[in-house]
């Protein structure tokens, strides 16, 4: 074996990189894969990044990041093929420091996080792919596989952050085979307006962020929206149920043509240049699809950990992975210090994950992907909303207004919702969020 | 002394976008590499230094952020990388006379036919003026033979035509990018590179003044072939293509100031289906 270092990390997103920088900074010699011509060029996420995760770790991260807008602006909408209703919060705290979430496109956010790395003293590699796992006789890995001549890279710790598909997960027998009712399809543009544009029609301050998560604006197939605002472009896409967008037979990118053209989001998208068009997987299940964390001489982090938190009034994913892979990493240094990479000796791992905030929300949660993925939260709830409130906002003289419970009735038998439904999934609801 | 074959690197930017509507460039400095047709220009190199043991030298012009560009070509096998700083945008003229001490004694100097960022081709044909050698330029096939240090190839002429080559060195070759494939660098060498000396050279004072740009004409797209308007007769086309049949009253006159005009023009053309 040519080269060896004391732990290869593969994938130099978010989870990757903080993995690598743990390990870099405790001394360990790192060797950081990018399969991508460089970090993030592979990435489509153009979201809300959640970074107070990096206060401990890049204290300076809110001056240097490559941010976007600081979000002092979220709206929860609710749509169907005609109207919408929306809950609008700001809070100008939310643009001060400490902040709380900040829009971001990924090529550069993750470049810099692998910049951040590389500065600890990792090594990276771009243009480079994990072809597969070196394990040797008594099954432990022992480093990876690449495409490039000569590509063997042994290494005393594996850390798996390869991304959604978990191959090198898969390949260690540490996730199971994939069930697709737990993903679901990302499909997003990125459309091009003046900054100045963007912040008179979504009524921001300058450096002000503003974050839409739409439940239901998806036709025929289960799933929801969003639409970020960055420096000077729109993220709008749609997020599909996979079981349902076979079913219907939809192409995704007609689906977010519909959003685009609704009502309540054609004027804010309005004029603007398509720049980005893309999709991908999204693991969504949370714990119920987490394959086992660490196998023998082998961690995993990130999406290829289903580190997702899809929880409806809950997005995040990128302080999941970029939490998950630093605790990695600090875990494999422990490891590698105490000689002992096993199963065992990388257990503070998952340790480390419970006794922070990425396990003990996915178990707190763990019931809320599959009621807010369902086919009534998806579709029929936000019918029944949308119809109550038209009833009770439409002025029917010389008729005189009816009660609300009766409008309430009216609009759930409207939607197909039954009182049973209600009730189950009231009780559901206040178990997972209560 | 060990032979040499020089290899002639630009540094580019491979992706930028492109404002449609004023022509603004926006770089994206992370795309930094080398065109399909100069990646060519070193597998010929390496596979003639195979064939005759010699040294592979690869020389940029360019500022520091070349630099990683060249480390490119020390994974792929280059021996030796030089860096030339020289000012942006100087004249292809200059270009060459700065390149030239460094590939000067190469029994082969490879390049690149073109840029990727507009560039004329000129640079190689200025190169071998400078070192007073032959030019094989254009290349569309190489063939190293017995590898002696001469090649045969063919060469794009004007008007379609190929002229057939047999080329002993010194000289300056340009090849095109499908040539060659350049090797995919093994891991070790990749890992090597990263700490791969570049030397760096001071370029030559420019020996005349180069031009300067005194002004510049907005950004114009090319015309785009349409489809020509329905109509058996030319006077049919003609009469779609201006829109004499169109229902009357579609035109309206307006007068307003410059802006409102064009956002007046802009909602008529939008709803007549005339915009995407």
């Amino acid at each position: 074996m040519a080269e060896r270092f004391d732990a290869v990390v593969v994938g130099a997103g978010p989870a990757g990189s903080m993995a690598a920088l743990q390990l870099a900074r405790a001394g360990r010699s790192v060797c950081l894969l990018e399969r991508g011509p460089f970090p993030g060029s592979k990435n489509l996420y153009g979201g809300v990044v959640y970074a107070r995760v990096l206060d401990g770790i890049l204290p300076r991260w809110a001056e240097e990041a490559p941010l976007e807008r600081f979000v002092t602006r979220r709206v929860t909408m609710v749509l169907t093929a005609t109207q919408s209703l929306a809950v609008d919060f700001r809070s100008s705290a939310w643009g001060e420091a400490p902040y709380n979430g900040a829009t971001a496109l990924r090529p550069e956010f993750d470049a810099w996080l692998a910049a951040q790395a590389e500065a600890e003293g990792a090594v990276l590699v771009c243009s480079t792919t994990a072809t597969g796992l070196l394990v040797d006789a008594s099954g432990a890995v022992v480093g990876v596989r690449t495409d490039r001549p000569g590509g063997e890279i042994g290494a005393g710790v594996v850390v798996a952050c390869d991304g959604v598909n978990a191959l090198l997960a898969k390949e260690a027998g540490l996730a199971e085979a994939p069930d697709p009712s737990h993903y679901t399809l990302g499909v997003k543009q990125v459309l091009r307006l003046p900054e100045a544009e963007i912040e008179r029609r979504f009524g921001l301050a300058p450096g002000e962020g503003a974050d839409f998560e739409i439940l239901g604006g998806t036709g025929e197939v289960p799933g929801g929206g969003f639409l970020y605002t960055n420096r000077d472009t729109l993220s709008v896409g749609v997020v599909l149920s996979l079981d349902g967008l076979s079913r219907s037979a939809v192409r995704p990118e007609e689906v977010l043509a519909g959003l685009t053209a609704h009502p309540a989001i054609a004027p804010l998208v309005d004029g603007g240049e398509v720049v980005e068009f893309g999709a991908h997987l999204i693991p969504e299940a949370g714990l119920e699809m987490m394959p086992r964390l660490a196998g023998d001489g082998i961690l995993v982090a990130g999406d290829a950990a289903g580190m997702c938190l899809a929880a409806g009034i809950w997005l995040e994913g990128v302080n999941f992975a970029m939490a998950s892979g630093s605790a990695a990493g600090e875990a494999a240094a422990e490891a590698l210090v105490a000689g002992d990479t096993t199963r065992r000796g990388l257990a503070g791992y998952e340790a480390r994950l419970s006794s922070g905030f990425v396990l003990a929300d996915h178990r707190r949660l763990r019931h809320a992907p599959g009621l807010v993925l369902s086919e009534r939260v998806q579709r029929r709830y936000p019918e029944m909303v949308c119809n109550l409130v038209e009833e009770l906002f439409t002025v029917r003289n010389p008729a005189p207004k009816p009660g609300v419970v009766q409008m309430a009735r009216r609009a759930a038998r409207r939607s197909g919702v039954g009182l049973g439904d209600l009730l189950r999934d009231g009780w559901r609801a206040w178990r997972t969020f209560g | 002394m060990r032979p040499l074959v020089a290899v002639c690197w630009k540094a580019v930017e491979l992706r930028a976008g492109v404002d449609p509507l004023t022509g603004e460039i926006r770089p994206d400095p992370r795309s930094l590499g080398v065109s399909p047709a100069d990646e060519a220009a070193l597998e010929w190199a390496l596979r003639a230094a195979e064939g005759t043991g010699a040294a592979v030298r690869v020389v940029s012009a360019g500022g520091p952020e070349a630099d990683g560009v060249l480390r490119q070509a020390a994974a792929a096998g280059a021996a030796e990388l030089v860096r030339v700083a020289i000012e942006p945008g100087s004249p292809s003229c200059e270009v060459a006379r700065a390149l030239a001490p460094h590939v000067a004694g190469a029994g082969l100097v490879w390049c690149g036919d073109v840029s990727l960022d507009r560039g004329s081709g000129a640079v190689p044909a200025f190169l071998a003026a400078e070192l007073g050698v032959a030019q094989a330029l254009g290349l569309l096939e190489v063939d190293l033979g017995a590898g002696a240090g001469g090649f045969s190839g063919l060469r794009r002429l004007d008007g379609g035509r190929r002229e057939r080559l047999r080329v002993e060195g010194p000289a300056v070759a340009s090849c095109e990018g499908g040539t060659a494939r350049l090797r995919r660098a093994s891991l070790h060498l990749m890992l090597e590179a990263r700490r791969a000396p570049v030397r760096i050279e001071a370029a030559p004072p420019p020996r005349r003044p180069a031009p300067h740009v005194v002004g510049r004409a907005p950004f114009r797209p090319r015309a785009r072939v349409v489809p020509p308007p329905p109509g058996e007769h030319a006077a049919d086309r003609v009469r779609a293509l201006i829109g004499a049949e169109a229902p009357a009253g579609r035109a309206r006159v307006v007068t307003l100031g410059p802006e409102e005009a064009a956002e007046a023009i802009l909602e008529a053309l939008a709803a007549w289906g005339e915009l995407p």
